[in-house]
């Protein structure tokens, strides 16, 4: 176990993409580690038609052509904008791709509403100010500088959480690629020094949250430079198990667990997912859904929770009453509504179910009842 | 299994040694990949003995795939080459002799076969509608156009007629119709419903009939659909390969997927009967028409050309029996069908079709293949050479059974040359379609779409961005997070690439019944077979013979779906007739429901005829209903003899009902009926007269019963009374008796409030109940506290009351308001729902009438309200005045009373006009005739006058 609680994925899968460098002759554009059909192969996982000597796994799970987009995208002078619901994987697709472009994921603005253009730029040592005056080494360049610098991938998280002041930032330095720093004296002699060029190689990809239309909205000029892909919400249950399945076994390798998830409880948490989403998607108002989104991370959050549970206070095993206590423990989060809605779930849905079917229904639906009761 | 062929060694000499090679390896490959060599072996070797067979049968085999540019090319060539004198054509055999009118129509259309009157299939299934639809990219349209007009070319349809389409298809009693049709229904695209309900055949049907082989070619092929797969891997590198490898190349892929997975069983059961159905046919053909079988051509699928049924092939066994057709009639057409119709059908991606005629017209430029048109083909540009002049080829045929497998196969991915100024053009135009529609896209995107097109096409190994990779690398930089027009980007790329084409029937194609109704609604000068709405004025009075263009038009409008013909100004109602209408008119996209409409008759009032007939005689024909039928008769027909029958039905009709659900609803019809035949006709229509009479007693009988069934609404018993009430007169002179009624009446002891005040109203009328008395018992409602909550319902009633009893209305307006006034809140306004809403219900008829009832007894002035009595209110004091004036007219000399009593008015009026006489008194003997006798000239005058003439 590494002392890092969570390795960024170029240090988590260094060996895999070493390997991958190793037998790449396809010609890769600029300065990346990769051909583009390499990084596609690192994140969709090899197949027996591929010829490799050995297995690569699937990192990411969606549509082949998402993802050819979006490399295609970086490989032109345009910025990747990744776009769609909360939890469909966008960060760490976007992770993914530096990671293998660049063999380094972690030059990263978080977007918030307290993000200013230093973030972006730069700004001061102001330490090293006073003690030097204003030169290159009293600058603290972004992490967004620093990709220019190096010809890597620069990731600016939840775009549209930022104001539009900051966003508009980028337009320059995705159109002119370089950023003037106008503090800084250009003697004649040296003259780019007070102007960072970006190299070769450098792009950015910015990830934006659908849900958040309307906060901050893009103006047409920063639309422009970005190519839009949007990730679309995982509903073919085949790849949703594979995404949980997947994650979940990360987890557990992350924590040291050694515990097995039954693939019947898998069935049973999916297809719980799947009518609470139909309920939600019937609802009226929004009383009478529950306040999550359902997503698949929400799903693999409670999947977590039910194992660390199992792990630390029960007898090692994953059992179906565990599930249902952290599935209603941690997706009610308004008292009276949201447990009334699994009230209704258990005693409409999962209680004629558990008559017909059996299997690990009725071990489920009493966790369920037992949460609720203990809840309300 | 190797080397093992099905026919003698003797006459596959040639052959044999072509295919050991191939046979060779693929049996070390077998071998090398699989642990138990059997089933991999078989399955590889036997595709190779599949290829085998069908290019040894002396009658050629020509095997097509559907919507594929590679078919139709290698058609043309092949045609050109060969000349054959016989076609073969799997498609439906009765569908033959339309194929001619083909060339009166733009394509892409689809050949229908419909049956609305059926006769052996389950009645639910009907109407049965078979549709074909030809495509100018398509390999069948290369035979046909080649077939009809080369002099002495025989084409043969060989496959089974559309009546054996559904006897196969219930024989196994799994899918029915309807789940076979296309989901073109519920499409969002209203293109892409144009062929209706109808379940589609269509010619050389290949596709992977297994899911997961479809998925696993897809994954491995790095494409996201069938289409696109084919493209790609077939369509591309059969482009200008020779007519040996096309052959043997479409064989192989017959047999993969039939070896591989064949489907579910009822489906390989009905491919293989259709197989053994189309051979004997061949062979029936060969042996009456005595062809050579080398000068033949056999079109069919792929799929079926690897058959191994026991019938394959000009020496197969003729053990098949074809069972006879059903007695169903069925009817044939043309329709119009689009790119959007064909890809709902049959599964399609969308776009893929018009992306296969794109690649056809690109094809044929590129390698200057002239291909067959028919002579005349609406839409086409004119052939600039000759037909006659392409060069006879002489075929090859000690080559065909050559082995042209083994080269293709083991040939790396066939890579198409990069035409960048294509890409170019593309690039251009999408963002110049792009900002048409809304989007913010410049000449930046432009270059941004080509670069990306190239880079996604590299990294899906190939040198030549495809459409579908032009497409996706558009949408990448040009679609943002929100659409901004009605188009996003991967429709408007769709357009681009030819968009959708759609269909349209020449007149010529069409049948008598459309090409009547464009006669006769020539007057209008429109171009009604445009698609669009075109707006139609009629001035019947500049032009009065529009008059007939309007009756077409309403007939129209009374057949054809909503949209087709809708009245914009103008209506027709018994008794009316407009003197201007104006029409927005779309038959054009609507033409596939007048041409279903032509198979039904050859005019449109026969066919108007029909439906009305079929509606008053069908099972579940109301009086209503049939009472429609007769005002749609008078309306649209203006036919005595279609009306007088249906009234005579409805009679019939009448007499066996036993509900008074429709009540209402024929009280309001032959109210009108009888004011139109009571003003238009000089005597009643016997069978009004009937019906009045019969309405009359059946009405009578029921109406006890109504008044205590729960299920019989108040409404419906108002309508009850009201045709009573209403046709009473007539029913009574006759012949009918009011005891009848007042029997009736006296019978009906409803308990609930609503017909209870209905009752009383009725009893009002009948004179049975005084408005005193009721009035008395409204009171006595209002008094009592233990019945003012249900006070109310009785409004309601009283409410209903107006329809057969509108003289209530007095008495109804001071129930109302008193209510209002004395009922106390927690009841009052619960109940006002129920009054709006059952006046909103009978708007029309109930609420002038009490607004004008109102008026009259309210003030008019809000000032006037305050010293205000209602009527009711006032204590009736006999009326001195009203007293004195009776007896003074009673005494008095009638009518010149008042100049008497008084006398200035006259005076002066005298005065003005200068004559000074005298009063004289009035004379109580001499009446009326006093004036002639003073003035006699007059009359005298009068009596010479009369006298002369």
């Amino acid at each position: 176990m590494s002392d890092v609680l969570r390795a960024p994925a170029e240090a988590k899968y260094a060996e895999e993409l070493d390997w991958l460098e190793s037998i790449d002759d396809s010609p890769k554009p600029f300065s990346w580690r990769l051909s583009p059909k390499m990084v596609r192969l690192f994140i969709l996982g090899s197949e027996r038609a591929d010829g490799l000597d050995r297995e690569i796994s699937q990192k990411w799970f969606g549509d082949r052509s998402f993802v050819e987009r979006s490399i295609v995208t970086l490989a032109s002078d345009r910025g990747l904008l990744l776009i769609g619901d909360p939890g469909t994987g966008k960060s760490w697709l976007a992770e993914l791709l530096s990671a293998a472009i660049s063999r380094n994921s972690t030059l990263v603005v978080q977007g918030t509403a307290g993000t200013t253009e230093d973030h972006i730029k730069y700004s001061w040592n102001v330490s090293m100010v006073i003690a030097k005056g204003q030169s290159r080494e009293s600058m603290i360049p972004s992490p967004i500088m620093t990709a220019m610098e190096t010809g890597a991938i620069g990731r600016f998280e939840e775009l549209t959480r930022s104001t539009s002041d900051v966003q508009d930032a980028l337009i320059s330095i995705l159109s002119e690629k370089y950023i003037s720093v106008p503090e800084l004296q250009s003697d004649g002699t040296d003259a780019g020094d007070n102007i960072v060029f970006a190299k070769p190689g450098f792009s950015v990809i910015a990830t934006a949250n659908s849900r958040d239309r309307g906060v901050n909205d893009l103006s047409s000029a920063l639309k422009r430079r970005f190519n839009f892909v949007r990730i679309p919400v995982v509903t073919n249950k085949k790849s949703e198990a594979e995404i949980v399945r997947f994650r979940t076994e990360e987890l557990l390798r992350r924590h040291a667990i050694d515990l097995d998830v039954p693939p019947t409880l898998l069935d049973v948490l999916l297809q719980s997912f799947a009518d609470l989403r139909a309920s939600a998607a019937a609802a009226g108002s929004d009383d009478e859904k529950l306040e999550s989104a359902l997503s698949t991370a929400e799903q693999i959050g409670v999947l977590e929770d039910a194992v660390l549970h199992s792990n630390f206070f029960g007898e090692s095993t994953l059992t179906a009453r565990t599930l249902a206590s952290s599935l209603v423990g941690s997706l009610a989060r308004r008292d009276p509504e949201d447990l009334a809605i699994f009230n209704k779930y258990l005693h409409g849905v999962v209680e004629p179910r558990s008559k017909q079917e059996g299997g690990s229904w009725p071990e489920f639906l009493d966790g369920g009842r037992d949460t609720i009761a203990t809840l309300s | 299994m190797s080397g093992s062929s099905t026919n003698g060694p003797g006459e596959n000499g040639p052959g044999e040694a072509s295919f050991t090679a191939l046979r060779g390896q693929l049996h070390e490959a077998a071998t090398a990949f699989a642990d138990g060599p059997d089933a991999l072996e078989g399955i590889l070797l036997g595709m190779v003995d599949d290829v085998d067979r069908a290019v040894r049968e002396p009658l050629e085999i020509f095997p097509v795939c559907h919507h594929s540019p590679a078919s139709a090319l290698a058609m043309a060539r092949r045609l050109r080459e060969k000349q054959p004198k016989v076609v073969y054509l799997e498609l439906c055999e009765d569908m033959a002799p339309l194929l001619g009118e083909l060339r009166n129509c733009r394509l892409p259309v689809a050949v229908q076969a419909f049956a609305s009157d059926i006769d052996g299939f389950p009645a639910e299934w009907a109407p049965l509608s078979v549709v074909a639809p030809v495509t100018e990219a398509s390999a069948e349209y290369q035979a046909i156009a080649y077939a009809l007009d080369t002099p002495g070319v025989e084409l043969v349809l060989v496959d089974r007629s559309s009546d054996h389409v559904f006897q196969w298809d219930g024989r196994h009693g799994e899918r029915t119709p309807q789940e076979a049709s296309g989901p073109a229904a519920g499409s969002a695209e209203p293109e892409a419903a144009l062929h209706g309900e109808a379940v589609g055949v269509e010619i050389g049907d290949l596709r992977p009939r297994f899911a997961e082989l479809e998925e696993h070619l897809l994954r491995h092929g790095k494409v996201r659909h069938w289409s696109e797969w084919w493209h790609q891997y077939v369509e591309v590198p059969l482009g200008d390969s020779d007519h040996a490898a096309y052959r043997q190349v479409m064989f192989l892929i017959g047999s993969l997927f039939r070896r591989l997975a064949p489907g579910d069983g009822d489906r390989v059961r009905v491919d293989e009967d259709r197989e053994r159905y189309m051979w004997t046919r061949i062979r029936e053909h060969l042996a009456s028409s005595g062809a050579d079988p080398e000068d033949c051509l056999y079109v069919c699928g792929a799929f079926h050309a690897a058959s191994r049924v026991e019938e394959f092939g000009v020496a197969g066994s003729g053990s098949y029996l074809i069972s006879p057709r059903s007695a169903t009639t069925w009817q044939h057409g043309l329709i119009p069908s689009s790119h959007a119709a064909i890809e709902a059908q049959f599964g399609l991606a969308s776009g893929s079709v018009s992306i296969a005629a794109t690649q056809w017209a690109k094809n044929l430029k590129r390698t200057r293949v002239q291909p067959f048109r028919l002579a005349g083909q609406d839409g086409a540009r004119k052939p600039r050479a000759s037909k006659r002049a392409a060069p006879a080829v002489p075929a090859a045929p000690e080559e065909a059974a050559a082995d042209r497998l083994s080269g293709f196969l083991r040939r790396p991915p066939v890579l198409d040359t990069l035409d960048e100024a294509e890409l170019l053009g593309w690039s251009v135009d999408i963002v110049r379609a792009a900002r048409r529609s809304g989007y913010l896209a410049s000449t930046a995107d432009a270059i941004a779409v080509f670069e990306t097109s190239i880079l996604l096409a590299g990294m899906r190994d190939r040198a030549k961005p495809t459409p579908y990779d032009f497409q996706d690398a558009a949408i990448t930089c040009i679609e943002k997070d929100a659409v901004p027009g009605r188009r996003d980007v991967r429709r408007l790329v769709e357009i681009m690439m030819g968009g959708d084409r759609i269909g349209r029937v020449g007149y010529d194609a069409l049948p008598p019944l459309a090409r009547d109704v464009h006669d006769r609604l020539a007057p209008l000068e429109l171009r009604l077979q445009q698609r669009g709405v075109q707006r139609a004025l009629l001035d019947m009075h500049s032009r009065p013979e529009l008059g007939a263009c309007s009756d077409v038009l309403w007939m129209l409008r009374r057949l054809m779906p909503h949209g087709a013909a809708r009245p914009i100004m103008g209506e027709r109602k018994l008794g009316e007739r407009s003197i201007q209408e104006s029409w927005d008119l779309a038959l054009g996209t609507h033409q596939r429901a007048l041409i279903e409409l032509g198979y039904e008759g050859v005019s449109i009032e026969q066919v108007l005829e029909q439906r009305l007939r079929r509606d008053a005689y069908g099972p579940r024909a109301t009086t209503a209903v049939v009472l429609a039928s007769v005002e749609d008769a008078t309306l649209y027909l203006r036919s005595r003899r279609l009306a007088d029958e249906l009234g005579h039905r409805a009679l019939e009709v009448l007499a066996a009902e036993r509900t008074v659900d429709g009540a209402p609803e024929v009280l309001r019809r032959v109210r009108g009926l009888l004011a139109y035949y009571r003003t238009g006709e000089p005597v009643l229509p016997p069978w009004v007269e009937s019906f009045v009479k019969a309405g009359y007693a059946h009405y009578c009988t029921l109406l006890p019963t109504a008044f205590t069934d729960e299920d019989v609404t108040a409404g419906q018993v108002a309508a009850m009374l009201g045709f009573l009430f209403s046709m009473e007169s007539l029913a009574l002179s006759l012949g009918c008796d009011r005891a009848q009624l007042e029997l009736a009446v006296a019978q009906s002891r409803p308990t609930d409030p609503e017909r209870t005040a209905l009752l009383w109203a009725a009893q009002v009328q009948l004179g049975a109940l005084s408005r005193a008395e009721l009035r008395e018992r409204c009171g006595e409602l209002l008094a009592n506290p233990m019945v003012v909550p249900a006070y109310p319902r009785y409004l309601s009633g009283f409410v209903h009351a107006l329809v057969p009893v509108p003289g209530l209305a007095d008495v109804v307006v001071e129930a109302v308001s008193n209510a209002f006034a004395r009922l106390p809140d927690p009841v009052l306004l619960p109940w006002l729902p129920t009054l709006i809403t059952t006046l909103r219900a009978g708007a029309a008829d109930l609420a002038p009438l009490l607004v004008r009832e109102a008026g009259r007894i309210f003030p008019a002035r809000l000032a006037a309200l305050d010293t205000w009595v209602p009527p009711w209110h006032e204590v009736p004091e006999p009326d001195a005045s009203a007293a004195g004036r009776a007896e003074a007219a009673d005494g008095g000399c009638r009518g010149a009373a008042l100049l008497f009593a008084h006398p200035g008015t006259l005076d002066v009026v005298a005065g003005l006009l200068g004559c000074d006489g005298t009063w004289a008194a009035p004379d109580a003997d001499a009446a009326g005739p006093a004036l002639s006798a003073r003035h006699p000239d007059t009359a005298t005058a009068w009596e010479s006058l009369l006298t002369s003439s």
